[in-house]
């Protein structure tokens, strides 16, 4: 597999309503193929997101996602600018992320692993300035969430671990609908077979809350493996 | 281990779990059925059952069945449900932005019956033929009643491919099962947004189904 820089997409990108198609990768007539095959084994990507070669690397990696997660729902709660529907649906977001979010730490802690501690993550102001820079950031976050699921899974080599994987892995398409549904889309599921992620895809999307976007637009390509860990 | 299994087991504590639970029991309570599972295509799915553990992991109630007996189940579940869609959108039982979702659910049925099926294919198993399904009386005429059990159907088809998935062999085909379970979690979450169930995420953790559950609430329905 040839060594992959982390692409950090613009703002632009990252707010786009369909961005997630860029991802789609359907799977072929026979419904076979695409889905596990690109998933990197080896990402010099920090100490968050680092090489990945065993469940417990997988794990910490969507522990990573789900702090991700659960902590800009919890600022978009605390910011007040959501109402109605939103605030509910939002509110949710923010206990199922931080509860898949403690059941990851468990499994860690079962399988003999460290769970790795939760990153600072930043935000754009824009995002948490109202309920639709709210609602655009889930938007990107879920689908985000729903294939690195999707893209890890072949990867997991005990099924119990698949299976809590599995669990989560669902919960965060489900979001994926929510938010949508809640930005006007009709209907507001998706296609088929939602994308699966590779770790490089992943990466890309979420570099920018976790201050690696700055790094990338001053370095332009970074060398494998030599940049610090964030 | 099986200590630790407990605790890794994410059920229990759900909050949204309620909702399919009940409706796996009206729905057995529609067709008086107890427990019908009476296997699929002479697989032995029960015997096998038999030989799991009690209380254990609902993957091991798919372990040993083989990717292909996974896959015709899922394809039979999957004609399942895309006909009742058919169905209910031909006789208009939804109208409006409820039947583009409807419609849109039914084709991603079909879509996955079709990709399962061109699985087999390849595997060189046999694709099942098309069950001749049975629906309660009545549920094309009335939009709560079909929306109701769209929201049985959809738990099911969630809790079936998550349970079957830790135990198929091929990662390939592991991947494209992952890809529509989350599918039908999508399908779950567009279903409760019509039932206006506000927020329609109410469930933290999807739950998985062992096998003879899953048997035991299509069976009503002709799945067996």
């Amino acid at each position: 597999m040839a060594n992959q820089k982390i692409e950090v997409p613009g703002a632009g990108v990252l707010s786009r309503p369909h961005s997630r198609r860029d991802f789609l990768k359907t799977l072929a007539a026979a419904g076979i193929g695409a889905a596990a095959g690109g998933m990197m084994l080896s990402r010099p990507a920090g100490a968050q997101l680092g090489e990945i070669k065993d469940d417990i690397d997988i794990a910490n990696f969507a522990l990573t996602l789900e702090f991700l997660e659960a902590e800009f729902y919890t600022q978009a709660v605390d910011a007040g600018v959501l109402s109605g529907s939103a605030l509910g649906v939002v509110t949710n977001l923010r206990d199922h992320e931080i509860a898949h979010a403690e059941a990851i730490i468990d499994l860690i802690e079962q399988f003999g692993g460290t769970p790795v501690e939760k990153p600072e993550f930043t935000f754009p102001p824009e995002s948490l300035a109202s309920q639709q820079g709210v609602l655009e950031l889930a938007s990107v976050l879920e689908p985000t969430g729903q294939g690195a699921y999707i893209g890890a899974g072949p990867l997991i080599q005990d099924p119990t671990v698949l299976a809590a994987a599995g669990s989560i892995a669902g919960v965060e398409g489900e979001h994926v609908v929510s938010v949508r549904n809640l930005l006007g889309f009709v209907p507001p599921t998706t296609e088929a077979f939602p994308a699966a992620l590779t770790v490089d895809e992943v990466l890309a999307a979420v570099a920018p809350f976790l201050g690696m976007g700055e790094m990338m637009d001053t370095g332009g390509p970074v060398a494998g493996g030599t940049h610090r860990p964030v | 281990m099986s200590e630790a299994r407990g605790r890794i087991h994410l059920a229990g504590t759900r909050p949204g779990l309620e909702v399919s639970r009940r409706n796996f029991i009206k729905t057995a309570a529609w067709a008086g059925a107890a427990l019908a599972a009476a296997g699929i295509g002479g697989i032995g799915w029960a015997t096998r059952y038999a030989g799991a553990q009690e209380g254990g992991e609902p993957f091991e109630t798919y372990q040993g069945l083989g990717d292909a007996a996974i896959l015709q189940f899922a394809y039979q579940l999957e004609l399942l449900e895309g006909t009742f869609y058919q169905m209910g959108a031909d006789m208009g039982v939804v109208s409006g932005d409820a039947l583009a979702q409807i419609q849109a659910i039914r084709d991603h049925e079909f879509a996955h019956a079709d990709a399962l099926a061109a699985t087999l294919q390849q595997l060189g198993a046999e694709v099942p033929a098309t069950p001749d399904f049975t629906y309660p009386d009545g549920v094309f005429e009335d939009t709560a009643a079909f929306l109701d059990l769209a929201n049985t159907f959809e738990p099911v088809g969630i809790g079936a491919y998550q349970g079957a998935a830790p135990a198929l062999e091929s990662k390939e085909i592991l991947g494209a099962a992952l890809s529509i379970h989350n599918s039908e979690c999508e399908h779950w979450n567009g279903i409760k947004i019509l039932l206006g169930i506000d927020p329609p995420n109410n469930v933290a953790f999807e739950e998985a189904l062992p096998l003879p559950q899953v048997q035991e609430a299509v069976a009503p329905f002709g799945v067996g």
